[in-house]
């Protein structure tokens, strides 16, 4: 079975009077366990595809379904379930809830999740651990650096176990160190725990490091390299 | 927990501002308590002073005596009535009654007047005019064909105490009724229809003189409680002993009081609903800017799983928690502002006069109770939930990709 | 420019500006409308008991309040009323009545009244019974023996018209005297109580009742519109100088009913009370509004800081925006309420659910809502100003931000 399989999908935004096609008939498989990036110039559709993967948009036209399991079919409190589950997301610009402290950032998942709060606090320390934030469980969003606060948001995609980790420009906000040690832990990750990675990126580094390239232009997949 | 923390939280991001709505909930359940406290601490006086001045909580009459009341329309055996009064549960007091119209003369003034006979004894327990004597003694047993007048009809009559009144009516039989007594005190209740026209005697006095035969006009009786009178009332309309009289209470009595009272407590609430739609709308901005400058927040939580129930959830704890915190620090100033005032009073000024006419003193004393100190804030709980619900019930309208994109 | 510049700056985001202007436009409207409403029950109340033999002016022998006696009788009252026609403004209407307490009596039942001698032609327009509804009749001029009496004591008398009553009272030379008198009419009145109280008989019968020519006890003038209220006070004591050598009281509405006019004067304290109170109940909207507008600009105020902008023109603009939202709501809020008054001020608004409370505070049933220019000029001036002065807050708020904080919060 598939991770993620795209068929067919389109994508008409329309700004003002002009209509633009972000997403033009795209159809894309990606397996459980695979290292995807995917690469092209802004505006190419790449936060499209990755936005409609995740649910977080509708397509105008075509399927979307991920471990099997039909978008089309699935009410707004279906898909924030699906995401609890089975996907993770970090963004480019980290998205922490900042009232929350990095490990209540990553714990707050797991109660969605409803886990009980011993566990929660266990399991939250032990993926800020992971991710090399040991030491600044209690740290507010403001209090951290831009490359911390991607692990905070790496931690808080990978502490569910999700299957899928969605990654829009993870590295875009960083340094070059951080970004190169950012990538390495998610390599990790992905060895590790089997988790599917699929991240947009125009970061050469980043596309050095995956094990299959897709490019995009104009809305359209231009290439499809598996390394 | 971690959406409790979420929400408490999220207040304090913008101290000011939350500060500021708060203070707009807790200045209107303030105010609030304090006026229902003072509005039913006013009613509270005028419904005593007219139950101690006049009608008492409940009166046992003939049949239509209260609706045209005549001479010969009276309670026949009273000894009945006061011993079923006195095995009904709830009563605290009560006494005989009757009255009729006479002409009174002086040396130089004839007027005419209500000349009440009552029995002393019982009648402190039930009314107050023993407490309104300014001048000479209140009736005794021991001094028979005495009266006491009001300070009105005093000085109408330009007599003083120690002189001598001619009484001349008509008894129960239809003929001529004529004494002379004694005034051995003035009265003086400051409603001025009373202070003008009303002469008190024994009721031993009257009975002779009106040729009663033991039957009075009315025996009035107060309850334990205000609230408990309608309980009584129906008690004693059940009664088989008193199946030919008339039972009524204080809103019988008095049908302008009870709808005087409505009528100021509907105009109140009108305008405390008035108030309160005010402080929903200048407290909306509060709870709609919560909303849409976490619009991208929102996304965020979303996209990692949040479900759009649960956001709202989160958004109206957040705006409760607000609420909560303004309505109590109203209700805690709310009741000690009141119970400062229920211990000083406040002074009606130069409406005194007038309200002295229905029986309130010059200052009127707040009363707060669970209902006057729960009422207020409870609409204003209400009104201010349904100000958070329309910016909050935005959020499950909200795609998570448009979200993330807002600034 | 600088007006333009506030007024596009509100509308940068229109759904909270609705929102607080919202806010402004109910709380001014409910005061417009509020105090109106009060005003028309005051007004009503006035009239009720200036209608209730009141009048506006009351020329009475000094005892005469305190112990209405016949012996408390009017000098020489037609001296009296010739001076009063020369002293009051054409339109003023003078009658004189002989008012004395008395006993009514037929054959079942016996009440106190108080009998009152009229010229039944005078009354019209000066108190209730020149035109109160009426079975049968009003007596006539010159009436020797007519009668009339309110509906609940002919009801208490079980009588009607036709039949025949005797007033017993004392008489001017003190002894008590009685005559007999047919009903010739049963009038009604708005309140009970009234219909009880008075009996009326004409001037002529009056003055055989009391054995006495030309015994009036009082002199009552109604008197035009225009000198009811700002101008009575100076008429009155116009008219009490001139009647001085007759050593009689003369009294305006104000004076003869004292606690109706502190019950005014209280009315007017709780109506400004209560409108600051709808103004802090609006005024934490306003600041709040301002105070969000301004941080969401913080950048902006910033800028024209560093461009070198004076704070005291920030203080001004923002205080310039909030005038502006001060002034929309206000506008709209004062033409909805006065637009709502007009309607019922002709329609009027039945208190019929409280008939009996309404009565016993000597109130009209029907309340006629009306305007009163000060009311409205209060409630505008009361939001504007106080709503410009917590407007200051923000405002300085917004001139003290400094350029370099405001780079370091974005």
């Amino acid at each position: 079975m598939n991770a993620v399989t795209v068929s067919d999908v389109s994508k008409i935004y329309t700004q003002g009077d002009v209509k633009v096609m972000a997403l033009n008939k795209v159809s894309l498989k990606v397996d459980a366990g695979e290292f995807v990036a995917i690469a092209g110039p802004s505006g190419s559709g790449k936060t499209t595809l990755l936005n409609l993967i995740g649910g977080l948009d509708s397509p105008d036209t075509g399927h979307i379904s991920v471990n099997g399991k039909a978008f089309e079919k699935m009410s707004s409190g279906d898909l924030a379930e699906l995401r609890l589950t089975q996907i993770g997301f970090v963004f480019q610009s980290y998205n922490l809830i900042p009232v929350f402290t990095a490990e209540e950032n990553v714990e707050y998942i797991l109660q969605l999740q409803g886990v009980g709060k011993k566990e929660r606090k266990q399991r939250a320390r032990a993926m800020l651990d992971d991710v090399g934030l040991e030491g600044k469980y209690d740290r507010k969003p403001s209090q951290l650096s831009g490359g911390q606060q991607q692990r905070v948001a790496v931690a808080r995609s990978l502490v569910s176990n999700p299957t899928i980790i969605l990654a829009d420009e993870p590295t875009a906000n960083l340094d070059s160190v951080n970004g190169e040690s950012l990538l390495q832990t998610m390599r990790e990750m992905n060895e590790k725990h089997n988790v599917t990675f699929i991240f947009s990126t125009h970061d050469a580094m980043v596309m050095e490091a995956s094990k299959r390239l897709i490019t995009m232009k104009d809305g359209a997949i231009a290439g499809d390299q598996v390394k | 927990m971690n959406d409790l923390k979420l929400a408490w939280r999220n207040i304090w991001r913008h101290t000011r501002r939350s500060i500021l709505t708060m203070m707009a909930i807790g200045f209107a359940s303030l105010l609030l308590v304090f006026m229902l406290s003072f509005q039913f601490g006013s009613y509270e006086s005028m419904i005593d002073a007219s139950v101690k001045l006049s009608t008492g909580h409940l009166q046992v009459q003939a049949a239509g005596y209260n609706e045209k009341p005549e001479m010969r329309k009276v309670v026949p055996n009273p000894g009945v009535v006061m011993d079923i009064l006195s095995r009904t549960p709830g009563i605290e007091a009560f006494t005989a009654r009757s009255q009729t119209f006479v002409l009174a003369s002086s040396e130089d003034r004839t007027r005419g007047i209500m000349v009440m006979g009552v029995n002393p004894e019982t009648e402190k327990g039930v009314l107050s005019i023993a407490t309104l004597i300014r001048e000479g003694e209140y009736l005794s047993p021991r001094a028979p064909n005495t009266v006491i007048i009001g300070t009105l009809l005093a000085r109408r009559l330009k007599i003083g105490v120690g002189r001598e009144l001619t009484i001349l009516g008509q008894s129960r039989n239809g003929s001529i009724a004529a004494t002379v007594v004694t005034v051995g005190g003035i009265f003086k209740t400051g409603i001025d229809e009373v202070d003008r026209s009303t002469v008190q005697m024994l009721l031993s006095d009257f009975d002779a003189l009106f040729a009663m035969d033991g039957a009075v006009h009315a025996i009035v009786a107060t309850a334990r409680e205000l609230l408990q009178v309608g309980e009584v009332k129906k008690a004693l309309q059940n009664d088989p002993g008193l199946k030919d009289l008339a039972v009524l209470d204080w809103v019988d009595l008095s049908p302008g009081l009870k709808q005087s009272i409505q009528l100021d407590l509907v105009s109140g609430i009108i305008m405390y609903l008035i108030l309160i739609i005010v402080v929903a709308f200048s407290i909306m901005n509060t709870f709609l800017m919560a909303v849409f400058e976490r619009t991208r927040e929102f996304g965020v939580m979303m996209a990692i799983g949040t479900t759009p129930r649960r956001l709202v959830k989160v958004m109206l704890m957040e705006s409760m928690f607000m609420t909560g915190m303004g309505l109590l620090f109203g209700m805690l100033a709310g009741a000690a502002l009141t119970q400062y005032f229920a211990q000083v009073g406040i002074p009606m000024g130069g409406a005194a006069d007038l309200m002295a006419q229905y029986g309130i003193s010059g200052r009127i004393f707040p009363r707060l109770s669970w209902a006057t100190l729960l009422i207020g804030p409870a609409m204003i709980g209400v009104v201010t939930f349904l100000t958070a619900l329309v910016p909050a019930l935005r959020i499950p309208g909200l795609k998570p990709a448009d979200a993330m994109k807002a600034v | 420019m600088f007006t333009q510049l506030a007024w596009r700056n509100i509308w940068r985001n229109p759904r909270r500006t609705a929102i607080i202007l919202t806010a402004i436009f109910i709380g001014v409207f409910s005061m417009i409308i509020f105090a109106a409403f009060s005003r028309g029950m005051a007004d009503g109340m006035v009239d009720n008991a200036i209608d209730n033999l009141v009048g506006h002016i009351k020329v009475q022998h000094p005892d005469y309040r305190s112990d209405p006696d016949i012996s408390h009788r009017l000098p020489d009252p037609n001296a009296i009323t010739a001076e009063l026609k020369s002293l009051l403004p054409t339109g003023a209407k003078i009658t004189p009545r002989i008012r004395v307490e008395g006993v009514v009596a037929n054959a079942r039942e016996t009440a106190g009244v108080e009998i009152v001698g009229i010229h039944p032609g005078m009354e019209m327009g000066v108190s209730f019974i020149g035109d109160a509804p009426m079975d049968g009749r009003l007596i006539e001029d010159g009436d020797k023996n007519g009668i009339v009496m309110g509906a609940a004591l002919a009801d208490r008398f079980q009588t009607e018209v036709g039949k025949k009553l005797v007033l017993t009272t004392q008489q001017a030379d003190g002894e008590t005297g009685s005559r007999a008198f047919r009903i010739r009419g049963i009038y009604r009145s708005e309140i009970e109580a009234t219909e009880k109280a008075y009996v009326f008989i004409s001037y002529t019968a009056a003055e055989q009742l009391m054995g006495e020519k030309n015994c009036a006890t009082e002199i009552a003038v109604t008197l035009p519109k225009e000198y009811r209220n700002g101008r009575l006070a100076p008429l009155v004591q116009k008219c009490r100088d001139a009647l001085e050598p007759y050593h009689v009281s003369v009294n305006g509405w104000k004076d003869l009913m004292p606690a109706i006019s502190a019950y005014l004067a209280m009315f007017d304290a709780f109506l400004y009370i209560w409108f600051v109170v709808v103004f802090i109940a609006m005024g934490f909207g306003i600041v709040n509004t301002v105070l969000m507008a301004v941080y969401e600009r913080m950048r902006e105020f910033g800028l024209l800081k560093a461009i070198g902008m004076r704070p005291s023109w920030i203080v001004r603009m923002v205080l310039g925006e909030s005038f502006f939202l001060l002034a929309a709501g206000c506008a709209a809020g004062t033409i909805c309420g006065m637009a709502v008054t007009y309607y019922y001020g002709h329609a009027g608004i039945d208190l019929g659910a409280f008939a009996q409370g309404v009565k016993m505070w000597g109130m009209s049933r029907v309340i006629f809502p009306a305007i009163e220019i000060g009311d409205v000029v209060a409630a505008n001036a009361v939001v504007v100003v106080l709503g410009l002065v917590v407007s200051i807050y923000p405002a300085v708020k917004a001139a003290r931000f400094t350029p370099v904080e405001t780079m370091r919060q974005n």
